[in-house]
């Protein structure tokens, strides 16, 4: 009998790390710390920092409907942060808490083909996750996941895919190793289901979420601000990883509209964290979008990446709401300057995503949906 | 940079790791790449918690970031490392780890008939802990389990996990000896040659 053998293979095989879980534990340590500022400018500027975010997410006006205001006019500008508080109130009475709160999002990460026929960038480690968990203890929770088809990631990597001969797999430097992508599916896949399970989200109680502040300055003292315990010197709050923070709450926690848009107001308010304007996602959908300052990343062929991999570049972390309803569409990290691997990318060029596809309440118990998102 | 195949079929490769420079966070951003999925799963396994196995390997990367530059290339690799930081973190969750063991305990030996979910689930959970196994494993003294684990899930030679450990070569020998016999009588084994057989894990 060999007993190491045995545990060995008794030891099962864990649902892995999702890429947003990654993505957190990562940038926990590369990022640059923001520059530090005067005490007295803080003190001095509280004052002045709670008078202009109320203007910190602004988005011009385009189309029919913006015509009657002249250009710079204050009317002339939707402003988001008062555009989720006044949807988020009129949907506050109708939204009861509900029974299943369910989660339905896409993670997928970019890669290079450098091919004959040029240049494209393919959607890899293509993932769609959904989970759900009653409102109490004992309702029961599910995640599910599934491998969605790697594929190229826009119309213009799509032409130069067609040129290449449409392959449907893809060989692509992945971290420290090639790694192939293939635009096959798998079936939707249930990890450790539970009929007892519910009543927690992240790490709260549904007490815990019901009772969270929808004040911005609170919830900004709780969440994006550094703990005692928290590592010295290391960029913990950064603009980026408050992005993140911000993001993975607004997905996990079944919060009221009030408390979303205090998330969203505590975000925009954020020192690092500006305006960008419209941005279309992936699939599709347009929406307004926050983003961080810019950190800066190098590779290097220690792990024996190849030259064509290797160099630095400089990209931020976006986040995309519904204009109409504030709801989250999603999050990625995108290109601000070329280079490295991402030499020959515009800036905008999306590095990796996570798109919400659903998100909310259910009266009865939630299932992942057959269909595929692209 | 970020991107990492998801779907934990791929080869974890065996790297020399020459003896890289942990100094400049961008480097130590590829020991993260290099390492995380791994670590991950190690702490997944042992916990069987998705939000305790994410703790437990992103703050095994915050810690060897902090403490990189006690990082000692001559005591042993920097998987070996890790691993050691992992497992220290993950006694800190002994509670999480003696919860799913228990739990596991209490499934009987022997599988039952299995349904259409129950194979579905297979794929990610471990089906084939349980019973005595699950049980010898939580009774064994902390020390013994740390050591049995990193040899058997990590696959970490003895020399490398006395120095993840910080423990001497010889107390790795003692330790997993003790724990194959322990696991031995707890599953009925008999035979008496086994007693005698020296340690070779």
């Amino acid at each position: 009998m060999d007993e190491i053998r045995m545990v060995r293979e008794a030891y099962g095989e864990p649902a892995p790390p999702t890429l947003r879980e990654m993505t957190r534990a990562r940038a926990l340590f590369t990022d640059e710390a923001p520059p530090r500022r005067r005490r007295w400018r803080l003190k001095a500027g509280i004052g002045l920092v709670a008078v202009g975010a109320a203007a910190s997410v602004a988005i011009a006006l385009t189309g029919p409907g913006g015509g009657g205001g002249t250009p710079g006019a204050p009317h002339a500008q939707v402003d988001l942060d008062r555009e989720a508080v006044l949807a988020a109130a009129s949907k506050a009475e109708q939204v009861p808490a509900g029974k299943y709160w369910y989660s339905d999002h896409i993670t997928g990460q970019s890669y290079i083909m450098r091919t004959k026929a040029g240049t494209y960038a393919i959607a890899g480690a293509h993932t769609e996750f959904f989970r759900w968990a009653g409102a109490r203890k004992g309702m029961g929770e599910g995640f599910w996941g599934r491998d969605l088809p790697a594929r190229p990631l826009t119309a213009a990597d799509e032409a130069v895919w067609k040129r290449d001969g449409s392959p449907k797999s893809f060989r692509v430097w992945s971290n420290d190793h090639y790694y192939t992508y293939t635009a096959a599916a798998t079936d939707w896949k249930v990890d450790r289901p539970s009929a007892i399970g519910g009543g927690t989200f992240g790490r709260l109680t549904t007490r815990q979420v019901h009772d969270l502040p929808s004040d911005p300055a609170a919830l900004a003292a709780r969440f994006l601000k550094p703990k005692p315990g928290d590592a010295k010197g290391l960029a913990l709050n950064t603009p980026r990883l408050k992005v993140l923070t911000v993001g993975t709450l607004l997905e996990e926690l079944p919060v009221s509209p009030a408390v979303r848009a205090g998330l969203m107001r505590a975000l925009a308010r954020q020192p690092g964290i500006h305006p960008i304007g419209k941005v279309t996602d992936l699939l599709g959908r347009t929406g307004v979008a926050l983003a961080s300052d810019p950190v800066r990343n190098t590779a290097t062929g220690e792990f024996g990446a190849p030259k064509a991999e290797q160099g630095t570049f400089s990209s931020r972390a976006v986040i995309v709401f519904d204009q109409k309803t504030g709801a989250l569409l999603g999050q990625h990290e995108e290109l601000v300057e070329p280079g490295g691997p991402y030499r020959a990318q515009r800036p905008g060029f999306v590095i990796n995503y996570v798109l919400v596809r659903g998100l909310g309440w259910a009266e009865s118990q939630p299932k992942p949906p057959a269909r595929l998102p692209f | 940079m970020t991107g990492e195949p998801l779907n934990g079929d791929s080869p974890v490769l065996e790297k020399p790791v020459p003896a890289p420079s942990l100094h400049d966070p961008e480097r130590f951003a590829e020991i993260f790449d290099g390492h995380f999925a791994e670590i991950h799963r190690y702490a997944a396994r042992r916990l069987e918690d998705r939000d305790a196995a994410y703790d437990v390997a992103s703050q095994t990367f915050l810690e060897a970031f902090r403490g990189r530059h006690r990082f000692d290339g001559s005591r042993g690799t920097v998987r070996s490392w890790l691993y050691g930081i992992a497992t220290n973190l993950i006694g800190k969750h002994r509670r999480t780890e003696q919860r799913a063991l228990r739990a596991r305990a209490r499934l009987g030996a022997a599988p039952p008939a299995e349904g259409h979910a129950d194979r579905v689930n297979a794929r990610v959970s471990a089906q084939g802990l349980r019973g005595a196994l699950a049980g010898a494993i939580a009774a064994l003294p902390d020390g013994e389990r740390d050591v049995l684990l990193l040899v058997a899930l990590a696959d970490l030679s003895h020399e490398e996990v006395a120095a993840a450990l910080a423990i001497p070569y010889g107390t790795v020998g003692s330790r997993l000896s003790r724990a194959r016999k322990r696991l031995r009588k707890a599953l009925g084994g008999t035979n008496p040659m086994l007693d005698l057989e020296e340690d070779d894990g």
